[in-house]
């Protein structure tokens, strides 16, 4: 009996001594990709966005909008809305940016004003050089 | 803890008659040694390949801009990217050594004879089904050596008069192998192939189910050489039982094949993946030898070898479908190979023949 109680054990610790060999590389290999561009910044020409319009683009590999604003001037964004994650657009007479899955709205800080969103959205630096604009 | 779980399990599902029931009573032939678990293995194998398939489909992309570059991706930057991806190309190949093995042995053992033919057939056809993973599965990584033996192999359709060309234009989805070809081939290895083989995998265990395991004839003293005219299941009392004993038996086995994987992985990485494997496909430059995968080397050579295209290939629609319809073309019902010479003599010499050929057209 004695012996049986050991090869158990010695089987219950070989079984989880391969799971974890097999589950470790797996959850390694499944997990995200670490961004290495974070430090990378996002150049684009001022003329290519005209007063009182935005642009959607790409920074990072997150979905951001570029507002070019009369008064305040040159604004980026994460597009993705705080509440459940869909794209906000910006609506240039209203100043505002709207979300079509629950019409959260976000004012041109990026704070909410109405809707779902809890929190407001996130916001990039954004440098006028120039002639360009360097965001990030 | 995992007790009570076990418990909880068992006193809502009774898995314990299931197991009584279905497995520990479910008896093998008493000679039943490693060489009946080569389908167990075969099994275990296809999973193995199923399970790292979906990993690699995480990051792989099927187009030609881009599948070599995110396999080289899957090899380099993901994390034990190279790890699934070795396993998944390792095991393509030496799935289709143990299915080989398997028929080598169940040929040696006359097991297709009544009442196993559909036994037999299910399994030639899940053969050819692997085989069609391979060449599917060896385009998607658009490599110089894929694109050109996938090049090779969807020319051997044209050597049909007549309908050839349409043939091999409708297969190449295009004249030539092309980012459509690509995608056909993705979606057939990704989603047709698994469906049809865990089908036919079905229908093949449901028959050897129904019809119990076949093992050599002489070493067990219930092997039946009468004639059989209503259904009758072999029980073999007191044989081997299903589980544990016949399960273990083929954890063994499965070690063994996982231990080869690891094997070729550690000391010969570059055996399945020659250096044309490592440069992007470039359909305007012809590498300078070209050679279709090893399983494919055979008929490749046959092809080559008979002078005339069409007799060619009917050479190997004739021989596949004798290999696939042999339980019915072998007449005689004695089912120990020791006491039928001619069989022997057919069977050492078909194999002898496809090794010869498979060396010769490797040169
Ligand atoms: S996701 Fe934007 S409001 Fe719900």
């Amino acid at each position: 009996m004695k012996r049986r109680k050991f090869l158990k054990t010695l089987l219950a610790f070989f079984s989880t001594a391969t799971l974890v060999t097999i589950a470790y590389p797996a959850v390694r290999f499944l997990s995200p990709l670490k961004k290495k561009i974070e430090s990378k910044k996002l150049v684009i020409n001022r003329n290519e966005i005209a007063a009182g319009t935005a642009k959607n683009m790409i920074y990072q590999n997150e979905p951001i909008v570029v507002v070019h604003d009369l008064t305040a001037g040159f604004l980026a964004f994460s597009r993705v809305c705080t509440h459940l994650g869909c794209l906000v657009n910006y609506n240039g007479e209203e100043k505002r940016f709207i979300c079509p899955c629950h019409a959260a709205n976000f004012n041109l800080e990026g704070n909410v004003i109405s809707g779902p969103a809890p929190k407001p959205l996130v916001r990039y630096p954004v440098l006028v050089k120039g002639e360009n604009i360097v965001i990030g | 803890m995992f007790e009570r779980t076990r418990q909880w399990i068992e006193v809502r599902l009774g898995i314990k008659e299931i197991i009584d029931s279905g497995l520990r009573e479910f008896y093998l032939p008493r000679g039943a040694g490693f060489s009946s678990t080569l389908g167990a293995v075969a099994l275990v194998a296809f999973l193995i390949q199923a399970i790292s398939g979906i990993f690699l489909l995480m990051y792989y992309i099927p187009d030609t801009a881009h599948a070599f570059m995110s396999v080289r991706i899957i090899m380099n930057k993901v994390p034990y990217g190279w790890l699934f991806r070795s396993i998944h190309m390792m095991g393509s190949n030496i799935i289709l050594a143990v299915l080989f093995l398997h028929l080598v042995v169940t040929f040696y053992r006359i097991s297709y004879k009544k009442p196993r033919e559909l036994t037999w057939i299910s399994g030639a056809i899940m053969f050819f089904l692997i085989i069609l993973f391979c060449i599917s599965g060896s385009l998607l990584s658009w490599n110089q050596l894929s694109y050109w033996s996938t090049t090779i192999v969807t020319y051997i359709p044209t050597l049909i008069p007549g309908i050839g060309g349409r043939i091999a234009e409708f297969i190449r989805g295009g004249q030539y192998v092309s980012g459509s070809t690509l995608n056909r081939f993705f979606a057939f290895h990704v989603a047709f192939l698994p469906f049809t083989l865990v089908c036919m995998a079905a229908f093949h265990l449901f028959f050897i189910g129904r019809t119990g395991f076949s093992t050599n004839p002489g070493s067990s003293p219930e092997g039946d050489s009468e004639p059989q005219s209503v259904y009758k299941r072999e029980i073999n009392a007191n044989g081997m039982p299903f589980y544990p004993d016949y399960l273990l038996k083929a954890l063994v086995l499965v070690m063994v094949y996982l231990a080869s994987i690891f094997f070729i992985m550690t000391f010969f990485p570059g055996l399945f993946q020659p250096e044309l494997a490592t440069v992007q496909a470039d359909p305007a430059m012809t590498p300078d030898v070209i050679r279709p995968p090893w399983y494919f080397l055979a008929p490749y050579q046959i092809v080559k070898l008979i002078p005339n295209k069409f007799l060619g290939i009917s050479a190997i629609l004739i021989l596949v479908f004798i290999f696939v319809f042999w339980p019915f073309i072998d007449g005689v019902n004695e089912r120990n190979i020791s006491k039928r010479p001619l069989l022997r003599v057919i069977f050492i010499l078909s194999i002898t023949v496809w090794l010869i050929l498979t060396v010769w057209g490797g040169y």
